[in-house]
């Protein structure tokens, strides 16, 4: 006989009678308690046996992944995945990361907060609770309490739980159906909720045109690209030399960009050694620098055959000959510093590390072309 | 006054003995110790004092500006707690005698230091007189005002006096904020002069607020073992516990904030004073500080069941205290060097101040009915619900 029933629902009127109900109610389990109040009883959540939330918990485990999170992204971005030294800090610079850390957090808990708090705990989307439909909910939101005992156990009997109820001080009861939902989703409603959804993207979009470019005098955001700066290569009449880019002051060293102690290739053969060990990640970037700036003039094997070999008119060197082979590592530095002839110098595109790890590979390349018995 | 149990005559004992030894170490330490070390110990003493007394007297005065009923049953510790006050003053007038110890404007060799130079309009013996006795009147004006009010309520049963009292105290806060900068500014960061902060006020006001919630937390928590507030209830330990959460967040926030700026800004003159305080040696202090001062109260305050565990709120209060001394300490104490000094002359000055303050409450804590029992609010305190 429970199956059409939904819960049976005391109305109270006193605060103290429907905390007072809920305990004598409770212990004699008919069914899950419930309360309806127009405002918040205290101790009701105790009697109707409310465990306290777990909302909580998660809130603080989220808040701790969020800040985690933000840290571990801000510190692999600006120390590992793009090293960019700023204004002379250390790369992994926590204190700059707080901020944002905290942030992260707070959206974490607000969001976890909020959405469990809807989704998780209030079981959304619930829409029209069977109470709604009960008649006493207007004076619910007015000014009468309600405890309800739902039909969840086996043994729920609507009335007892009325007697129960009505023994315990309840004004009035009422019993609440479940109720038939007679208008199941249609397709109309479906189309009806998508062309509204698309009606308001064309709305908002149409206004934010009209304000952004039909009406010049609002612009109501001001995009960072619009704002009063001096563009690189720009002129400007701000500087007396008319230039809005401000050339480097006279002195100025960049840093891994030493100007070189010699003036010729040869010279720094007899000044400079290979400071980098032979190592597998250091070949490993000595290959993709070649292939990457080199091969295209000296061939993937270094054999002095350009890639574009007919477009191209110059001799590049061919490194398995003998006589490049016996120059030393300083010579093919100086020569990627300085350059020679139709050989570009790689001073302003690579830094001394990428210069000495391609110095690696051509040795590499070399040794691979004139293999010794011992090497195979 | 309750009457006087064998315990508690025992205790007064303990508490009188501890201060005739740290007394006699004190004693011991001015004759044998450097003097810098003497009066910067009685500086950070005497300030660990006057704070907690302030921040005492800032809770009763904030409980009356914005009405609050709830800390109302509990508003005699805080009342009693800001007794602290005079005696610091009176400590601090001491310590006028080691202003040309430790405060290097004072010292001859600022004429050759353009920068020291220019502040000489402010840092003058004589105007850093005048604002001292200007906060000092101020400060017994108000606490006279708030706490004997308050005493005299319970027999003349004089609901005006609760009107006036709210009348009173937007001025308090406007004259508390800026007596607790020229304090900090004065004593504290006169230290080093050569130093700019103008987030400092803000932070000692903040420590001293939140080690104020941590005192009040102590004083309620140990009446109520003492089963003299029978009508206090975990709702309203609950209360201030979340008082004393929000605010270990906001001083956290200041003291952060005040570190990432000069850090970001890097000037010399700014961090050159954080380097002396969070490098080499003084690293663990500067470590020690955040946890006592913040994550230690912070995580034991967050979850609700904590706030209304006594045992739990007692450690987040002490954890916050015990912080409040190292802030200072940490504040102060890097002047004598890079290396943090503690051995037995900070040890029996600390057992001397302690002993004085706690029987300086003690004293307090017999002055008048233990809750303000003809407060007009009280009821509605009592009745109040979370
Ligand atoms: C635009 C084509 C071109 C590219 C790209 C190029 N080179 Fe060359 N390279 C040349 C030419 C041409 C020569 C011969 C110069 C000469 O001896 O007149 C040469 C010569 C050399 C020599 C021998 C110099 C000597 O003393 O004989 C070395 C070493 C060398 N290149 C290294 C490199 C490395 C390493 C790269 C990549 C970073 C590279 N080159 C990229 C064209 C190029």
């Amino acid at each position: 006989m429970s199956s059409g029933t939904f819960a049976v629902l005391g109305l109270f009127s006193d605060a103290h009678k429907i905390v007072e109900a809920a305990q004598q109610i409770r212990p004699r389990q008919l069914g899950r308690l419930e309360a309806y109040t127009p405002y918040p009883v205290h101790g009701l959540d105790r009697a109707i046996g409310l465990a306290p939330s777990r909302l909580g918990r998660l809130v603080m485990l989220m808040g701790v992944i969020g800040a985690g999170l933000a840290l571990l992204f801000e510190g692999w971005v600006s120390a590992v995945d793009y090293p960019l030294v700023t204004s002379g800090k250390p790369l992994f610079s926590w204190q700059a990361f707080v901020p944002v850390m905290f942030e992260v957090t707070v959206l974490f808990a607000t969001f976890t907060a909020g959405l469990a708090m809807l989704f998780a705990f209030n079981k959304l989307p619930f829409f029209g609770h069977p109470v709604l439909h009960s008649k006493a909910i207007k004076s619910i939101t007015r000014d009468k309490l309600a405890l309800s005992i739902e039909a969840t156990s086996a043994t729920f009997d609507a009335e007892t739980a009325r007697q129960a109820l009505l023994q315990n001080g309840a004004e009035s009861v009422e019993i609440v159906p479940v109720p038939v939902w007679n208008r199941p989703l249609s397709l109309v409603g479906l189309l009806r909720t998508i062309a509204g959804i698309v009606a308001a993207c064309a709305v908002a979009g149409a206004g934010l045109f009209a304000l952004e470019k039909l009406i010049p005098i609002v612009p109501p955001m001001v995009h960072m690209h619009e704002q009063p700066k001096l563009n690189a290569f720009r002129v400007s009449s701000f500087f007396a030399d008319g230039r809005g880019m401000r050339p480097a002051v006279t002195g100025t060293v960049a840093r891994g960009h030493l100007p070189p102690a010699f003036a010729t290739p040869e010279e720094a053969g007899t000044l400079l050694g290979n400071p980098l060990p032979l190592t597998q990640p250091i070949a490993e970037r000595g290959r993709k620098v070649f292939n990457d700036h080199c091969a295209i003039c000296h061939g993937l094997v270094g054999d002095g055959v350009p890639l574009l070999s007919h477009a191209y008119g110059g001799k590049p060197g061919n490194f398995l000959s003998n006589e490049i082979r016996a120059r030393p590592d300083g010579h093919y530095f100086g020569v990627l510093m300085l350059g020679k002839n139709a050989m570009p110098s790689y001073a302003a595109d690579l830094d001394n590390h990428d210069r000495w790890a391609a110095v690696h590979y051509i040795r590499i390349l070399q040794r691979a072309q004139n293999a010794k018995d011992e090497d195979l | 006054m309750s009457p006087v149990s064998p315990r508690s005559s025992l205790v007064r004992n303990l508490l009188v003995a501890l201060t005739l030894v740290g007394a006699a170490g004190t004693a011991g330490v001015y004759v044998s110790a450097s003097r810098e070390r003497f009066w910067v110990n009685w500086l950070v003493w005497t300030l660990f004092l006057l704070t907690l007394g302030l921040g005492n007297l800032f809770l009763v005065a904030l409980e009356r500006l914005v009405s609050a009923h709830w800390s109302v049953p509990m508003r005699r510790v805080p009342e009693r707690i800001a007794s602290l006050i005079p005696l610091a003053i009176v400590l601090l007038l001491i310590a006028f005698f080691g202003v040309p110890v430790i405060f290097p404007w004072t010292y001859p060799a600022v004429a050759h230091n353009p920068i020291l130079v220019a502040k000489t309009a402010w840092l003058n013996l004589p105007f850093f007189a005048v604002r001292f006795a200007v906060c000092a009147v101020v400060w017994m004006l108000f606490y006279r005002f708030y706490v004997r009010g308050s005493l005299r309520q319970d027999e003349n049963k004089d609901p005006a006096f609760t009107v006036r009292a709210r009348r009173l105290a937007p001025a308090f806060m406007v004259v508390f904020f800026f007596s607790v900068t020229i304090l900090a500014f004065d004593w504290i960061s006169g230290l080093e002069p050569e130093w700019y902060s103008d987030m400092f006020g803000v932070y000692l006001f903040a420590g001293t607020f939140i080690s104020g919630i941590a005192a009040m937390l102590v004083g309620v928590l140990s009446l109520m073992r003492r089963g003299r507030l029978p009508e206090v209830q975990t709702k309203h330990v609950y209360n201030l516990g979340t008082l004393g959460l929000a605010f270990t967040v906001f001083f956290a926030y200041i003291g952060f904030a005040q570190y990432l700026l000069i850090w970001y800004a890097n000037l010399p003159e700014e961090v050159i004073w954080f380097k002396h305080r969070i490098d080499g040696a003084w690293q663990p202090v500067a470590l020690l500080l955040p946890l006592l001062h913040f994550f230690i109260p912070f995580f034991l305050l967050i979850g609700a069941l904590g706030k209304k565990h006594p045992a739990t709120l007692r450690v987040a209060a002490l954890s916050i205290l015990l912080g409040h001394f190292v802030d200072l300490y940490w504040l102060v104490f890097p002047v004598l060097g890079p290396t943090p000094l503690f051995g037995w002359p900070e040890l029996s000055m600390a057992c001397f101040f302690l002993g004085l303050g706690l029987l300086q409450i003690r004293r307090a804590m017999g002055r008048g009915a233990d809750i303000p029992v003809s407060d007009p609010l009280l009821s509605r305190g009592l009745e109040w619900q979370l």
